[in-house]
């Protein structure tokens, strides 16, 4: 049994495969919600995803899989026999909240839309999250992360102060739309969790990745119809600073404020052409900086990344490296706040996981357990949750419904 | 949605925040019903009122009127405007009333600076013992590293999304404002779980978020596969490990691109079909997964060879009716274009006194019992009276001495 946290008690059934219904799960479970991820009978695609250890793929061993489904109990089900389905409407009745990130269709074509679960339970929330929405023209389109993260916006920015209005707009490394959307869901499940309280209703829960990634860049977007400018990878006007390259890696400078470029020319060492009082306007440097950037440029890269970061930064300059996953892994700062957790699998072993970025002084979320294996809990969840009796739980074994 | 069902209905947030997360944060719980008073400062004002940052709306942003700032708007729906002088013991004593008559305090400004102006978490908790305080900082409010500053963009640099974003060959690129919001989304989330416990059990409590490790988590599962195999995730611009073809390909026109991504061998039969050359589907070179990646780059020639040619609209339709996941890279005049976002009143329209009809992003959610309803961003010190008057109760006449001596304005 997991320990007491704030969501001890909330009931919720995943019905999700990769990142973003998952990752909603995990912000949920490591809070102490009781969360039962439900597997098709070969898995989470996300256990064929990787990156595995040196030991080559293995459904248990994908760190995709392992660090999205902290603190959950698994089982598995196959929806499409004749036990799945009532097997399923159980795990509606029994829930507090239903994730699910399959297509829109999906459910429904099964027999299960909002009406009939609502119908089922009451109180449900049911939290559903796919590409497009469930409304509209293209609520039936097939979205992953390349395409999404184009759709919604984000990936037309970058590579952001590009000079090469030539090459393709790209999208960010990782699984950037799939957590954007977990974590958006599982705000929006939370809200519907404290709307409850005073409704004692449940609500259904449509989330649109495409609406997520262009909620992420509102501010960029806002200045479209209003300016009738539009904001692009390629600048409108030369960066002032930004990324620049030095002795050994990149470093992002920001230096917006009149103090701050202030106290960025006395990094420099106070060289004449920058010391003179006219730059020591906004107005003044957004226009004039490409002057002295070849300068500031050559500055920077006779510096290493740690000396000048550091100097940089207790001059509260806003700058930092570009890190690798090593050198995040390797922070001091990180690991003065405790972030990252050890967490002990029977497949893998002992690995230090990406924590959380808010430590909660009365209620520290926590991994409860680490990821399960493929059915881990099918007999407690489906003998203790759901009720079948020894006899029915072994038909469902036999039949292949789990 | 009716108001009084609104989850955050009667919660009160004092919101000393500025830019881009803390205020989103806020504007989050605002949605949700919650009353936010933005409090700022006469001499500090929020500096995205000027500005979008980039791009400029004006040739000098520090002459945009305060309340014109784009994302300003975009980002303090449904608030209310307090402006103090916070360099006043009086301006910092009357912010701290409206903090203690607050369930949640948040911030996001520099470790420690919220203590120095007498509003830490301490301090505020003797007067309210069940406050919650959400202290957004850069990198948190302990570790050697807890003073330090930062912007959306640096963050994602020192999180770890900078470095596999980009081009392998180029160098890594950071993103632009949605480390921020994400960052406001999560710590929203954060401030929701906070309120459920203190619902439950009457105890409030402190979140310290750090930003920096906001972005390290959503590379969670890079971080952890490095752990296991030692090999540090490297930039490789829109390709996949696995998928081909998995690209953004040109298109007719001058910067116009479209994504397109094929898992698996069905859908890559149905893009031979679409782009008119069945034969690939049989060509050895692209019979399975394999082997398309393998020879990735011949793919990608032969499908942009089709695409240049072609209108970039025209085609997605083509490929999502056909049943694959194709998208137009969308910049901020497709996004308000699209009539599918349209369709689902993904932007809402306000009306701004001082610029007329603002056609702004929703709510990234859709509930099944109705929409939320949206109000314009405050003008700056919009709601000083009322705050003064209906929440601290001061008079007419303290009222106008606290403007004789300049704080409030």
């Amino acid at each position: 049994m997991i320990a007491a946290g704030p969501l001890d008690g909330i009931k919720v059934v995943e019905f999700a495969t990769m990142v973003s219904g998952p990752y909603c799960g995990k912000m949920l479970a490591d809070m102490g919600a009781d969360v039962i991820k439900i597997e098709p009978p070969e898995g989470d695609p996300s256990r064929r995803c990787g990156p595995f250890p040196k030991t080559g793929p293995h459904p248990e061993r994908s760190a995709l899989f392992l660090y999205n489904n902290t603190s959950k109990r698994g089982v598995t089900l196959n929806m499409v026999t004749a036990g799945g389905l009532d097997a399923f409407k159980r795990f509606v009745r029994w829930a507090d909240v239903l994730i699910d990130n399959y297509p829109p269709s999906y459910l429904e074509s099964l027999g299960l839309g909002w009406d009939e679960m609502c119908k089922l339970n009451t109180e449900l929330i049911y939290t559903s999250i796919t590409p497009y929405g469930r409304t509209g023209p293209r609520a039936n389109v097939k979205g992953d992360e390349l395409t999404i993260i184009h759709a919604g916006g984000l990936g037309n920015l970058m590579p952001t102060r590009s000079v090469d209005v030539d090459r393709a707009p790209v999208k960010m490394g990782g699984h950037p739309v799939g957590y954007h959307g977990g974590i958006t869901a599982a705000f929006a499940t939370m809200s519907a969790l404290l709307g409850r309280v005073k409704t004692g209703c449940g609500r259904a829960i449509d989330i649109s990745l495409q609406e997520v990634i262009l909620a992420m860049i509102q501010p960029n977007v806002a200045g479209n119809r209003y300016h009738d400018s539009s904001w692009s990878r390629v600048p409108d006007r030369p960066p002032a600073m930004g990324r620049m390259k030095s002795k050994d890696g990149y470093i992002i400078v920001g230096a917006p404020e009149d103090h701050h470029f202030r106290a960025f020319v006395e990094l420099m060492g106070n060289p004449e052409w920058g010391t003179t009082p006219e730059w020591n306007s906004m107005a003044y440097r957004i226009n004039r900086v490409m002057d002295i950037a070849p300068m500031m440029d050559e500055w920077m890269l006779q510096q290493t990344n740690e000396d000048v970061y550091h100097a940089g930064a207790k001059k509260r300059i806003p700058m930092g490296p570009i890190n690798s996953a090593r050198d995040v892994m390797n922070s001091q700062q990180y690991a003065a706040r405790g972030y990252f957790v050890e967490v002990d699998h029977p497949e893998v072993g002992k690995y230090r996981y990406a924590g959380w970025p808010y430590q909660m002084s009365a209620t520290p979320p926590r991994v409860g357990r680490p990821a399960p294996l493929l059915g881990q809990h099918n007999q407690e969840v489906y003998r203790n949750c759901l009720g079948y009796s020894p006899e029915e739980f072994e038909h469902l074994q036999r039949t292949g419904t789990i | 949605m009716q108001d009084n069902v609104l989850p955050l209905q009667g919660v009160r947030v004092a919101d000393f925040c500025w830019v881009w997360i803390g205020p989103y944060c806020c504007k989050l719980l605002a949605m949700l019903g919650a009353d936010v008073i933005k409090i700022e400062g006469h001499k500090r004002t929020d500096l995205t009122r000027h500005s979008v940052v980039w791009p400029l709306p004006h040739a000098n942003t520090t002459e945009v009127p305060p309340n014109q700032g784009m994302s300003f708007n975009a980002l303090n729906m449904n608030k209310k405007s307090l402006t103090l002088d916070l360099t006043k013991p009086e301006g910092r004593e009357l912010a701290k009333q409206v903090a203690i008559l607050s369930d949640v305090v948040v911030d996001n400004m520099r470790a420690g600076f919220m203590e120095r102006i007498g509003l830490g978490y301490e301090e505020l908790r003797k007067i309210r013992p069940d406050i919650i305080m959400v202290s957004c900082s850069s990198r948190g409010q302990k570790g050697p590293e807890s003073g330090y500053a930062g912007y959306a963009t640096i963050h994602h640099a020192v999180g770890g999304g900078s470095y596999i974003t980009g081009y392998p060959d180029d160098a890594p690129c950071h993103s632009i404002a949605d480390p921020d919001l994400m960052n406001g989304t999560t710590a929203a989330y954060a401030t929701l779980v906070a309120l459920y416990h203190r619902m439950r059990t009457g105890e409030g409590q402190f979140i310290d978020y750090s930003q920096c490790e906001g972005v390290t988590s959503y590379i969670g599962d890079l971080l952890l596969g490095y752990e296991m195999n030692s090999q540090i995730p490297e930039r490789m611009g829109n390709a996949h490990l696995q998928y081909a073809p998995h690209n953004v390909y040109r298109c007719w026109g001058v910067d116009r691109w479209l994504a397109l991504e094929v898992h698996s061998d069905e859908e890559f039969a149905t893009l031979a079909e679409v782009i008119g050359k069945p034969e690939l589907a049989k060509d050895p070179r692209f019979a399975d997964m394999a082997s398309r990646k393998e020879n990735e780059s011949e793919l990608d020639r032969i499908i942009e060879e089709w695409t240049r040619a072609r209108d970039r609209d025209w085609m997605a339709d083509e490929f999502c009716q056909a049943g694959l996941a194709a998208a137009p890279s969308r910049d901020g005049r497709d996004l308000y274009a699209d009539r599918h976002l349209q369709a689902r009143n993904a932007f809402v329209t306000v009306n701004h006194p001082e610029i007329g009809e603002l056609e702004l992003v929703g709510a990234p959610w859709k509930m099944s019992d109705g929409e939320i309803a949206l109000k314009r961003a405050p003008l700056l010190g919009e709601h000083s009276d009322y705050v003064l008057h209906e929440i601290l109760g001061l008079s007419e006449a303290d009222v106008a001495d606290l403007r004789t001596s300049e704080v409030i304005i």
